[in-house]
């Protein structure tokens, strides 16, 4: 009776404090994007100034304004929507199946193999950069989609070690019922650790959407102004004549660039966790 | 139970990844975007017409073609004017890209630079020596649009006879505008409340002054700094210490250019030095003492600066709410005692020695530099027109810009010689030991004779891979 | 190499006819299932790292193409002359040792929270996945706001607690720690949703039979949980590494402000990486640059190589051994 109390005791206290450390994580976290959403309706000149006000003086929300008139961002935005989209879901396939076979099949050359994939995420990007241009350039697809849709097709280093390593967690159980059912190594990984890696699939479809969309320096190098993504514009479309960054205007932009951002993530992360890996794992 | 699930997965995943797949096949294949800017006709500049007939020369019997890439900035050239310019010169299509140097060597590298490339003066001399420049003599000479008289004196960093002769000579490019940069810009309203005098804008003030100056506008709560005096741009660093070294004939650099001559100098010295106070006493802004705002000139707006060394072109962007009524333009400040043109910069453009259209890359800079887009620029107060020509059409409304434009007209009338640039280093190399040297001088894990010592030998193991590079 | 140019429908036509073992069965499976990576390797990677290395060798200045020339080993030997390469390399690793241990800790911690039955999870996951979305440069100009020495919200809220207002230069004298909170606050969401997927992939059953058995919270924790996430804090541990050496984004973003496209960050935050930017960007030494970069490589290469080495002793691998214990 007194130890049953005791424990119910403990577990609101551990309760309590678990949504203490939330809500003040939470703050925290909140608190630059709380002052990037009042700096962007700003004046350039009133972002950091003495006396600081928190919030602006007439709120400007013709910064919101010529965050569309200084460059077609809706255009942009879709543009780069849309490519952030494909080239993930291209590399997330790629890798997953590149990744269960580094974590199911210890055969020969298969350890050295995944050595050059880990030291691929070693080579500084600068080593590679004007090369890679260079083998683009010559095979004309510079200024094209195609060096995106290229490197996803055999593709990333980083998601393939992601996916290895969460397929090398899978109980070996599961595969073993599969082979019993009589599936061959392509329906195992396309029917048992596909779905069962759901979590890992959704987490690397964010990573991914998230880095084309706001990559700088890969449509810097390989797109001309009418083709660019929404990185480049975001770092260098907001500036005055001198070609100084209105902050504030970058500030507005950036708060249209996390919204869509923010809505999905808050739709797939209730995916992400619906992880469907423990059905059918008794034996 | 699991088969199902898992079979449900897949199908779905499949057709979201046929769906996906097409997008991205369909965006690949994507044309460039249409146009849909309207169509402005391009306005003729305000040349004045010669007396004389025009040069009886055959016109150019095939019509100009070719596509243009320009390496430049969205700030400075928009998608509306390359839509009209498209529109007025069917058979040249330009290709915009925005400037980048790590994109600039990836294409030269790949055998394709830009045709058209924006640069500031410091880089002429390196990318001449390097024979990135092509010669637009001819182009300029012949040009109905740009005549040579009529280029403000700002040009002649892009007019040389070799790397080492900058000035005069072959053509290889112009400014798109420019500013005497050392001019000073004061806040009346902080030097009245300092008990400072409101500086007489016909005198150019002195460095020293300028110091002095500072400390009074340097205002201090227990260790915050909640307003300082002088604010400079830090990459320019090298440029005003040859140019306040120039005031007397002397050189930064050895006459081969072979050498960074500081430690030797006493009055190169003296200039590093007075930096360095400036920065040691938090006058001004240092690695260790961080502008608030990020940028001196945002500080400036915002009425925590007392002055801020900038260019012609803040003009249209020194006035905000805080500062309103104390914002005034001064002229360049002398070391010596003698006044000179202080312009370090004139941003412009070059045509690249590579280009396979020479003809439609000189009718694109020759629309951009003395068309519309110039004249555009010309009324909007952001730099002196690169034209004598358009002088006329800088803004003269606010009692401010009459002000500044009296001001100005004392800088361009001054005149001298241009700053020779060393070929050998490129425009970061000396700000960027500066910053780095300073840090550490200021922290007082180097001294001041250590600090110049190292700004010296990095310089020049920098020159000398330079000539190295050069020569071959 | 061979299986190149094969497709999987001709590879399994051959192992029918042939008649493999088991084993080289596999063999191929796994050569056929990694095809697309290596053609991808091949093709588009190979290339340009011979001529990356290449560059290492060289004179190379991003412009000197006519002239350029190879200088042996110099590049490589002039690095051992260079004290800021030692300088860097120091802070480097000292950014790693503040930054690492406490992303890892800090995000595994939250992941644990939040894989709870909590109320509202799904709007606190969004909530500290949301600084990883925003986009750098807004991120380090709402920042600023907040670290200024002068009158940054910060030092205002600390001097709630000091007699006099206090002036840390976070951008400045202290930007090794001011820089560590924003990586900390822009990687916390990358980190936890990683852990979170893991977590997500341990089975409900092994848990509750433990807890049958009469184990507590901390010992399921202890026993369960932590072992089968082995493999994930591997991964975050070997990527932790890299991204730590590389960091070059950060210490840029601390400076680079107005017109100056280059300027050199606070000593506390002179990092490898913005030793080499700086020797390419701004002295024109790409080809030194290149050598200090694969330098750089060497080492996190020996350092992921010792972290796989450990794997064995600590890492969980279900191919191997049994699922539950």
């Amino acid at each position: 009776m007194d130890a049953q109390r005791s424990g119910w005791l403990m577990k609101r206290i551990s309760r309590f404090l678990g949504y203490l450390i939330l809500i003040l994580t939470s703050l925290v976290l909140i608190a630059p994007v709380f002052f990037m959403v009042v700096s962007s309706f700003k004046v350039d000149a009133e972002y950091l100034s003495f006396p600081i006000r928190i919030f602006p003086k007439i709120a400007q929300w013709q910064n919101y304004k010529l965050v569309f008139t200084m460059t077609p961002f809706a255009k942009i935005a879709l543009r780069t929507a849309l490519l952030a989209i494909s080239t993930a879901t291209i590399t997330a396939f790629v890798s997953s199946m590149v990744g269960y076979a580094f974590a199911r099949y210890n055969v020969p050359g298969s350890k050295r193999l995944f050595g050059i994939v880990v030291a691929m995420l070693i080579v500084p990007f600068i080593v590679i950069l004007i090369p890679q241009f260079i083998l683009y350039s010559k095979l004309k697809l510079t200024n094209t989609y195609w060096p995106w849709i290229l490197g996803a097709l055999g593709g990333s280093p980083f998601y393939i070690f992601m996916f290895r390593q969460f397929f090398l967690g899978f109980p070996k159980e599961l595969e073993d019922a599969a082979e019993v059912d009589g599936c061959g190594p392509f329906g195992i990984y396309w029917r048992i650790f596909l779905p069962n890696a759901k979590p890992v699939f959704a987490t690397v479809m964010i990573f991914a959407t998230n880095s084309v969309w706001g990559d700088y320096l890969t449509p810097l190098l390989y797109l001309s102004n009418s083709k660019t993504l929404l990185g480049v514009a975001l770092t260098t479309a907001f500036r005055n004549p001198q070609g100084i960054e209105i902050k504030t205007v970058t500030l507005a932009a950036s708060v249209l660039y996390i919204v869509p951002l923010i809505i999905t993530f808050f739709l797939a992360q209730k995916h992400i966790l619906k992880g469907v890996v423990t059905s059918g794992l008794k034996g | 139970m699991t088969k199902q699930i898992s079979k449900k997965l897949s199908r779905r995943d499949v057709l979201k990844l046929s769906g996906t797949v097409v997008g991205g096949v369909l965006l690949a294949g994507c044309g460039p975007a249409a146009t849909e800017a309207p169509v402005e006709k391009p306005v003729e500049a305000p040349v004045e017409k010669p007396t004389e007939a025009p040069v009886a020369e055959a016109p150019v019997a095939k019509p100009v073609e070719g596509n243009v890439v320009i390496m430049h900035r969205g700030n400075e050239l928009n998608q509306d004017q390359i839509a009209a310019f498209q529109d007025a010169n069917p058979g040249i299509t330009i290709e915009f890209v925005e400037d980048d140097p790590t994109r600039f060597y990836a294409m030269y590298a790949a055998g394709s630079p830009p045709d058209i490339y924006r640069i500031q003066a410091p880089s002429v001399p390196g990318m001449l020596a390097r024979k990135l420049l092509l010669d637009l003599t001819p182009y300029f000479e012949s040009s109905e649009i740009i005549k040579i008289d009529d280029l403000a004196p700002a040009n002649n960093y892009y007019k040389a006879n070799s790397p080492l002769e900058i000035g005069s000579g072959k053509i290889y490019g112009m400014a798109k505008d420019f500013s005497p940069d050392c001019t000073v810009f004061a806040n009346k309203t902080l030097f009245e409340a300092a008990g400072l005098p409101v500086p007489d804008d016909t005198k150019a003030l002195t460095y020293a002054e300028i110091m002095e100056y500072s400390k009074k506008l340097t205002v201090f709560d227990g260790d915050r700094l909640m307003q300082y005096g002088y604010g400079y741009e830090g990459a320019w660093i090298d440029r005003f210490w040859m140019n306040m070294l120039a005031e007397t004939d002397k050189s930064l650099f050895s006459a081969g250019y072979d050498k960074v001559n500081i430690a030797g100098s006493e009055d190169a010295k003296a200039v590093v030095k007075w930096y360095y106070d400036m920065a040691a006493e938090k006058l001004t802004v240092s690695p260790k003492n961080p502008s608030p705002s990020g940028w001196f000139g945002n500080d400036y707006v915002g009425a925590t600066l007392g002055m801020a060394q900038y260019g012609y072109w803040f003009s249209a962007m020194a006035t905000g709410d805080l500062n309103k009524d104390g914002a005034m333009m001064l002229p360049a400040p002398t070391w010596a005692g003698v006044r000179r043109d202080p312009t370090v910069t004139a941003t412009g453009a070059i045509v690249t020695s590579a280009t396979q259209v020479p003809d439609a890359a000189w009718k694109v800079f020759e629309w951009y530099h003395g068309g519309q887009p110039s004249i555009d620029r010309a009324g909007s107060g952001w730099g002196v027109p690169a034209m004598m020509s358009q002088w006329s059409l800088i803004p003269q409304t606010t009692d401010f810009q009459k002000q500044a434009y009296k001001v100005l007209q004392g800088e361009l009338a001054l005149n001298t010689t241009p700053l020779q640039f060393n070929p050998f280093i490129g425009e970061l190399t000396i700000s960027s030991l500066w910053g780095k040297y300073l840090d550490q001088a200021l922290a007082g894990t180097i001294t001041f004779d250590d600090m110049i010592a190292g700004i010296e030998s990095e310089t020049n193991s920098a020159i000398k891979d330079g000539i190295d590079r050069i020569m071959g | 190499m061979a299986t190149e140019t094969l497709t999987p429908q001709s590879i399994y036509g051959q192992v029918k006819k042939a008649g493999l073992t088991r084993s080289q069965k596999r063999t191929l499976t796994f050569y056929t299932l990694v095809l697309p990576w290596i053609i991808g390797f091949i093709f588009l990677s190979v290339f340009p790292l011979v001529v990356g290395l290449l560059t290492s060798f060289t004179n190379y200045d991003g412009l000197n193409l006519e002239t350029i020339k190879f200088v042996g080993t110099r590049n490589y030997a002039r690095a051992f002359d260079d004290a800021d390469v030692s300088f860097s390399l120091m802070r480097t690793v000292l950014w790693g040792l503040l930054n690492l241990p406490l992303w890892l800790v800090v995000s595994f911690t939250l992941a644990l929270i939040l894989n709870q039955d909590v109320r509202g999870r799904g709007i606190f996951r969004t909530i500290f996945y949301l600084p990883s979305l925003i986009p750098a440069t807004a991120a380090i100009t709402a920042w600023r706001i907040i670290l200024e020495r002068n009158f940054g919200m910060l030092n205002n809220f600390i001097s709630l607690f000091t007699p006099e207002p206090i002036a840390i230069g976070w951008l400045s004298d202290y930007s090794l720690q001011g820089m560590t909170g924003v990586a900390l606050w822009g990687g916390l969401g990358s980190g936890m949703i990683i852990f979170l997927a893991g977590l997500q992939g341990i089975p409900d059953e092994l848990k509750e039979a433990a807890r049958i058995d009469g184990a507590n919270g901390l010992q399921v924790f202890r026993h369960i949980t932590l072992p089968l996430m082995t493999p994930v804090i591997f991964f975050q541990l070997v990527l932790g590494l890299i991204g730590a050496f590389q960091q070059l984004n950060l210490p840029l973003l601390f400076t680079r402000v107005g017109i100056a496209s280059a300027s050199v960050p606070p000593r506390p935050i002179y990092l490898y990486m913005i030793h080499t930017w700086s020797q390419i960007m701004d002295q024109g030494r790409y080809g030194y640059g290149t050598a200090l970069l694969w330098m750089l490589f060497i080492g996190i290469l020996i350092l992921t190589g010792i972290v796989f080495w450990s794997e064995k002793y600590w890492v969980y691998t279900g191919a191997t051994e049994e699922g539950g214990k």
